[in-house]
């Protein structure tokens, strides 16, 4: 077994039986069933099929909601590492660094691809219980291409905040507020900049034309995943959390 | 009093009053955003469109910050393992009642200083007239409650579940039930929905002039339950938060 699977393996160890995929299971459907009830109502005026329920579906959920769920998860990835002397353990487990963070990224990232699947399953099940009889958009495919990748940029950032700030709660208020922001951001066209608004631009949410400016997304990607793994590497072979 | 003094002492380095002011902060920074260049229309109602706005923004934001806020004070006691300590040198009665104090004063600070940067902003965009003392006094009295009510909750939850994971996707999830409640209806019975029950300001948007009046609620008898529902929630969660913990085992 290499030092990145035993590192994956004991990280799976410590979410056995944790109630934390509960919160990714129920958050998305609660968003997906008021989401699919307000298309409903005012199907008069959202004519555009699976397109407008997809607004309706992504708009509060990629904004508020998913860095929240996000950077939750990522904070109780964290959260033993945090509590007495864990740090002592961790650290001088006889692996490499960026093994120790690898199996904290592998289990965000993986649990951001399953939430993420959740939220499309539940479009296409909703958008269906509605009467849509016409096929889903090839281009969800994007969607949810891009706004996996999109969300594994807020898993990064959040478990690099994580890791630094040892409270539990701080780094989702961080979340939360940079999904705000994000909002705001996206709406002034700076969104490829700013790490919050990936997620959202990906998942084309209030987004009418449904337009990505593929170049910048792409590279806004790439560039804060590599500073905030590096970043975090970094820390960690400092010897502290 | 001396046990709530010991409240704000441990406090004092954990950073809870700056995570308030940056909460609050995000909030100012969408209301300069989203209320800058006012049309004329928009100034002549601006006192009341203010009162509707923030009720939109608490409703969303504050499940999410009394979560958080509950969290920092709760979560000191469960990462020290000082329950049972602490139960030896106080009654347990004692302990609540300072936690549930110190959260009321931070969230009392927190509306005070919220309602005084949106009137000052008020009156630099140029809002026609001055805000309705009887209505805004009304109002902030009711957010106050509701948010009382989602602090003593989360406050239950904190303390109760050393894993505060649980705690705050019940904050998050309330502010989505909160959020998704407001498309469907004006009032609701959930400790969540509060802060729209007790909404003072309705709004109409006439789709051909794409104008929004603003306009006092009144009130039906089941809204008014509504309303009634926030002090019940209130007494409810002081109470089972009392309870369950002065009767846990620490």
């Amino acid at each position: 077994m290499t030092a990145l699977q035993k590192t994956i393996s004991a990280e799976r160890i410590k979410l056995r039986r944790s109630p934390v995929w509960l919160a990714f299971f129920g958050l998305p459907l609660i968003s997906a069933f008021f989401g699919t009830n307000n298309y409903r109502m005012n199907q008069g005026i959202l004519k555009s099929e699976w397109l407008s329920l997809w607004t309706q579906h992504s708009l509060f959920l990629c904004f508020f909601f998913m860095p929240a769920l996000i950077g939750t998860y990522c904070s109780y990835l964290w959260r033993l590492e945090h509590s007495r002397n864990n740090w002592n353990s961790f650290l001088t487990a006889p692996v490499s660094h960026f093994a120790l963070y690898f199996g904290k990224l592998f289990q965000g990232v993986l649990m951001t691809i399953l939430g993420n699947a959740w939220v499309f399953l539940l479009y296409f099940v909703c958008g269906k219980l509605c009467g849509l009889t016409t096929p889903v958009p090839k281009a969800a495919l994007s969607w949810f291409l891009c706004g996996t990748l999109g969300g594994i940029v807020v898993c990064c950032i959040q478990l690099t905040l994580s890791m630094w700030i040892r409270s539990f709660a701080i780094p989702i208020g961080i979340a939360l507020a940079g999904g705000i922001g994000g909002l705001l951001i996206t709406n002034k066209g700076l969104g490829c900049f700013y790490p919050y608004s990936l997620y959202p631009i990906g998942m084309r949410a209030n987004n009418p034309n449904m337009e990505l400016p593929a170049g910048q997304f792409l590279s806004g990607c790439v560039v804060y995943i590599l500073i905030c793994c590096a970043v975090s590497v970094w820390k960690l072979k400092r010897g502290e959390g | 009093m001396k046990t709530l003094q010991l409240e704000f002492y441990k406090i004092r380095r954990r950073n809870v009053w700056l995570s308030m002011f940056a909460m609050l902060g995000i909030q100012l920074l969408w209301g300069l955003w989203a209320m800058r260049n006012p049309k004329d229309w928009e100034l002549a109602s601006g006192w009341m469109s203010l009162l509707y706005s923030l009720s939109v923004l608490d409703g969303l934001m504050m499940p999410t910050i009394m979560s958080l806020l509950a969290s920092r004070l709760a979560d000191i006691e469960h990462k020290g393992n000082t329950y049972k300590q602490l139960k030896t040198l106080r009654p347990a009665a004692c302990l609540y009642q300072a936690k549930a104090l110190c959260g009321t004063i931070i969230l009392i600070v927190l509306l005070a200083l919220q309602a005084a940067f949106f009137i000052l902003y008020g009156y630099c965009l140029g809002y026609e007239g001055n805000p309705d003392l009887h209505h805004y006094l009304l109002s902030y009295g009711l957010k106050f409650a509701s948010c009382l009510s989602l602090f003593l909750l989360q406050l239950l939850l904190s303390m109760l579940f050393a894993n505060q994971m649980i705690s705050l996707v019940i904050g998050l999830g309330g502010s989505m039930i909160a959020l998704l409640v407001m498309f469907v209806a004006h009032y609701s019975f959930l400790p969540w929905g509060g802060i729209l029950s007790s909404t003072l300001v309705g709004m109409d948007w006439d789709k051909t002039s794409r104008i929004i009046t603003y306009f006092y609620r009144e009130y039906s008898p089941i809204e008014t339950a509504a309303v009634v529902c926030i002090f019940v929630w209130v007494v409810v969660f002081y109470a089972a938060g009392h309870f369950l913990f002065t009767r846990r085992e620490a």
